[in-house]
């Protein structure tokens, strides 16, 4: 069974369609990459998902429908996310941005606490940090952390929760390529162990790399998905990157060559800029 | 109907100086991205100016035209004043610091002018013609008529200023978006200071113009900012031409309610008509236009982060506590009687203050409201205890929770709304209840209403009680250990409440609400719960005021004192439990003006003044505070303590990060 079950989801912004009809599944254990040029609606379309703007169609998790529901009641069900700015709590420190997420509150617990009672701190917190290699920045403020490690205690934080799903939005970014490698290892170990992630990343070779199933995105509508193998050689992903003359010496030279060399295109991706 | 129509044409005076203030306000927020709460203030200033030059005051008069000028360079050059001192040093700091400062050039001016020219209130002579002139029959002074026309002439030239100049589009484009107007050339602090001139002529302009009418007094004319922003509110904070009308329209509905309310089918409190009902309707109108215009205000694309004063991690607790209870209870005992007393006020002083480090320094949120609450939980407790007879500590339980509830009410309807507007709303909710509420001899009474001492199985524990310290004298060292007592409890409270679960959301919160929210953090939740325990604490305050002087009276919970104990509070670090004892013993009859009246002869005013600076001053150069700053000392010392340990043995530590975990039961994942 699917653990996030995506329906026909569309957020629009008065006349502007943001989201059209986009439909996605991630399963357990699962890697699902969300590529698409800028502006293609893949950060709203997480943000639908997890209830921060209002949007039509149907979000499921574990077969649970969450629509409707507000953002920290998602969260709480085990949908987790990342920032592409990774908003960390600026005033806490590392361990305790991880504790806000993997504390389970309760009007009765939380007195209880500020009243003096003693509460085991949950090990999700610690076990998260070693998943991503951060037991030496445990007691850093939030506020001194470098980009990238504001990325991966963004990760970490969106882990300690113990979820069922995570979205990445954008962990890499901001990453040198191996500090990306490292982390595709990590994100690719936390899959196999049983928690689903969905990651939304403009780093081909990361994406591509590690992820078991690839939706492309442009203009607010899917316009492939499949096996990384099979995206990476979609003309219509092609043109949504490289423009439309791109599309057709590419995929002739993949003819030529008769089965598709596995760096080519993703390589040929990953040096192109961004197009804004 | 006549007498409707007369008095509506009379509130286009009061309507006027709203409207001139409103317009003040806008143009300041529009220039510099600051909610000006002294916009009334420097009105007040250039009308008491503008009093001084014509009677006499500096020893010799000048014509009136002559005077009017020179309280309009008077306006300008406190405009200057407050652009240079003010806010070009505070560009870049977080909206409700910046509206902390205009608190605190707010207190400056107001104690500036309490000393200068005194308490008196002051009849300025009129610059417009006393004539009248007959409208639908109804014979008015024209006067209102005039002012009216000018205030609609500055909005429109307001207007075509910001449409069709050079000035006005770079106005415009510096509050759309501030780094992109840095970025294309243009200078923020010019802009601001060219607006900031601009609002402080027009409320010098008004507060000239219109003081003969509303007379010239140092609390109701700074305080006219709080309808003024209501307009500013229904004008979205950009809106010169809604900021005039609606500023004009608030006066006349205030006039009107005043003639309704000597009609003999209105309602009356002890023969006289319902105090309150216009700072009523200016709350009520608050809401409306938050209601209409949604909660946000316009944000600006600001240069810098934003960050509000750190929230630091109490390490030790009890001992502390321990050490600061024991100094306290033996100079109960030691200190003479006026110092006792200034003592018990200071520890009430950080109970209350201790509600502003829950509800501003944790969640980040400035609600006015907090001292009101405090006066309710007073009243409500001469209330409980005298007519419902019900013997301490019950009765100032049940006036505690009375009041707690009325305080979660309020935070449950002002969930919408947040940071500055919060500020906004609830100091018109503070001044509405300090004169619907307190104002009314039923409930409360500026008279003040008896509080009985507290009584435990026969022993009085009040100011009262037998027992009476080394020099004999009232009042009782009991009654001190008694609030003693409480303010080590609550203060544990606080501090500890920033090492649980429920601290972390807090400030989860305060830093980001969307991604609180996905964190899974209830953010009402966390917003109704801190409102619950900073208004129980601010009501556990108001029972301490009741018992500590016998009887509560509503002059200790105005608007105004409350803007005060806010600036305090900043000034000793309003994230800090030990900030929260700095602003106590600062507050008001407090050990420290206490001590400077009594050996220096530095009366309360001075104090008010040395208050609105040194808020100014911390916010400028220290906005952690007092506490704050000590505990970044101390945090320094033993981080260089700890590296010089750490290098020694093997080499140097990347970043000073020197407490790694040891020995963690890693799960290594990585393949």
């Amino acid at each position: 069974m699917n653990v996030l079950s995506v329906q026909s989801v569309s957020v629009s912004y008065g006349g502007v369609h943001a989201l059209s009809e986009v439909s996605l599944d991630v399963g357990q254990g699962q890697l699902v990459g969300l590529i698409g040029p800028n502006g293609a609606g893949k950060t709203t379309f997480v943000d639908a998902v997890t209830g921060l703007v209002t949007a039509r169609g149907r979000v499921a998790l574990d077969g649970q429908d969450l629509t409707g529901l507000p953002p920290h009641a998602r969260a709480r069900r085990g949908l987790a996310r990342t920032f592409q700015s990774s908003e960390l709590f600026e005033d806490l420190t590392v361990t305790e941005n991880l504790q806000i997420t993997a504390d389970r509150p309760s009007w009765w617990r939380a007195l209880g606490e500020t009243l003096g009672r003693r509460v085991s701190p949950d090990s999700a917190a610690t076990q998260a940090l070693s998943a991503l290699g951060l037991e030496d920045l445990a007691h850093a403020s939030a506020h001194q952390l470098s980009q990238g490690q504001r990325k991966l205690v963004g990760v970490a934080r969106a882990l300690a929760a113990r979820p069922r799903v995570v979205c990445l939005d954008e962990p890499a970014a901001g990453l040198d390529t191996a500090e990306s490698a490292e982390l595709g290892r990590r994100l690719r170990a936390i899959a196999d162990d049983g928690t689903s992630l969905l990651l939304i990343d403009h780093d081909m070779s990361l994406v591509m790399g590690i992820c078991d199933h690839v939706v492309v995105l442009e203009f607010g509508k899917v316009i492939a998905s499949g096996p990384p193998a099979q995206v990476r050689t979609d003309p219509a992903v092609i043109t949504a990157y490289l423009g439309a003359s791109a599309a057709q010496p590419t995929a002739a030279s993949q003819q030529h060559g008769g089965t598709p060399s596995a760096e080519g295109p993703s390589k040929v991706a990953t040096t192109t800029p961004e197009p804004s | 109907m006549d007498q409707i129509l007369l008095f509506a044409v009379l509130g286009l005076g009061q309507g006027a100086l709203i409207a001139g203030i409103a317009l003040g306000v806008v143009v300041t927020y529009r220039g510099s991205g600051i909610i000006n709460l002294a916009t009334g203030a420097v009105a007040m200033a250039s009308a008491y100016i503008f009093w001084a030059l014509t009677s006499g005051f500096f020893g010799f008069t000048l014509p009136t035209v002559a005077a009017l000028i020179g309280a309009l360079v008077a306006a300008l050059a406190i405009g200057v004043l407050i652009e240079v001192a003010v806010f070009r040093p505070l560009r870049t700091v977080s909206p409700l610091a910046k509206l902390a400062a205009s608190l605190g050039i707010l207190l400056t001016l107001q104690a500036t002018v309490l000393l200068v020219f005194g308490t008196q209130p002051q009849q300025a002579p009129s610059v417009l013609p006393g004539e009248t002139v007959t409208v639908l029959g109804i014979t008015t002074p024209a006067d209102r008529f005039l002012l009216t026309g000018l205030v609609i002439a500055i909005a429109l030239a307001l207007g075509a200023l910001y449409r069709w100049s050079r000035f006005g589009l770079a106005t415009r484009a510096a509050s759309e978006n501030e780094q992109a107007a840095l970025l294309a050339g243009l200078s923020p602090n010019g802009i601001s200071l060219a607006n900031t001139l601009l609002a402080a002529l027009v409320a010098g302009l008004l507060g000239v113009l219109a003081a003969p009418i509303v007379q010239v007094d140092s609390i109701t004319l700074p305080l006219q900012v709080v309808p003024a922003l209501a307009a500013a509110l229904f004008a979205g904070f950009t809106s010169l031409w809604i900021a005039c009308t609606a500023g004009i329209l608030i006066g006349v509905l205030q006039s009107i309610v005043y003639f309704l309310s000597t009609q003999s089918w209105f309602p009356t409190d002890n023969g006289n008509a319902m105090p309150g009902l216009q700072q009523l309707l200016v709350f009520v109108l608050m809401v409306v236009a938050l209601y209409v215009r949604g909660a946000g205000l316009p944000r600006r694309g600001e240069a810098v982060e934003q960050r509000l004063p750190a929230v630091p991690l109490p390490e030790r607790l009890l001992r502390p506590a321990l050490l600061a209870a024991v100094v306290a209870a033996a100079a109960l005992v030691v200190l003479p009687f006026d110092f006792r007393q200034a003592l018990t006020n200071s520890m009430i002083g950080m109970v209350i203050v201790l509600s502003y480090v829950v509800i501003t320094g944790y969640v980040g949120q400035i609600s006015v409201m907090q001292l009101a609450i405090s006066g309710t939980a007073g009243f409500a407790l001469s209330h409980v205890a005298i007519q419902l007879r019900v013997p301490f500590p019950f009765d100032a339980l049940g006036a505690t929770l009375l009041a707690t509830l009325l305080g979660v009410a309020a935070g449950i309807s002002a969930l919408r709304v947040r940071g500055v507007s919060l500020a906004v709303v609830t100091l018109a909710a503070a001044l509405a209840m300090e004169q619907a509420l307190f104002g009314n001899t039923s409930f409360g009474g500026t008279a003040g209403v008896s509080v009985p001492p507290p009584r435990l199985f026969g022993v009085n524990l009040g100011p009262g009680a037998d027992f009476r310290g080394l020099d004999g004298n009232e009042p009782s060292p009991m009654f001190g250990f008694l609030v003693l007592a409480v303010t080590v409890v609550l203060g544990l409270y606080v501090a500890h409440l920033r090492r649980t679960g429920l601290g972390r959301r807090m400030l989860a919160v305060r830093s980001n609400e969307r991604a609180a929210a996905a964190a899974g953090v209830d953010v009402r939740a966390v917003k109704i719960a801190a409102f619950a325990i900073s208004s129980f604490i601010a009501s556990v305050a108001g029972t301490l005021y009741g018992y500590n002087f016998g009887s509560v009276s509503a002059a200790r919970f105005t608007a105004l004192a409350a803007l005060g104990l806010i600036g305090f509070a900043y000034i000793g670090g309003i994230t800090m439990v030990s900030g929260a004892v700095i602003a106590g013993l600062m507050s008001t009859e407090a050990l420290l003006p206490h001590a400077l009246d009594k050996w220096f002869g530095i009366k309360g005013t001075w104090a008010l003044l040395f208050g609105g600076v040194s808020l100014i001053v911390t916010l400028i150069a220290n906005p952690d505070g007092i506490a704050g700053a000590g505990h970044r000392r101390r945090a320094a010392k033993r981080a260089a303590r700890a590296a010089a340990r750490v290098s020694e043995p093997d080499g140097p530590h990347p970043e000073g990060e020197h407490h790694a975990p040891a020995a963690l039961d890693t799960t290594e994942v990585a393949s």
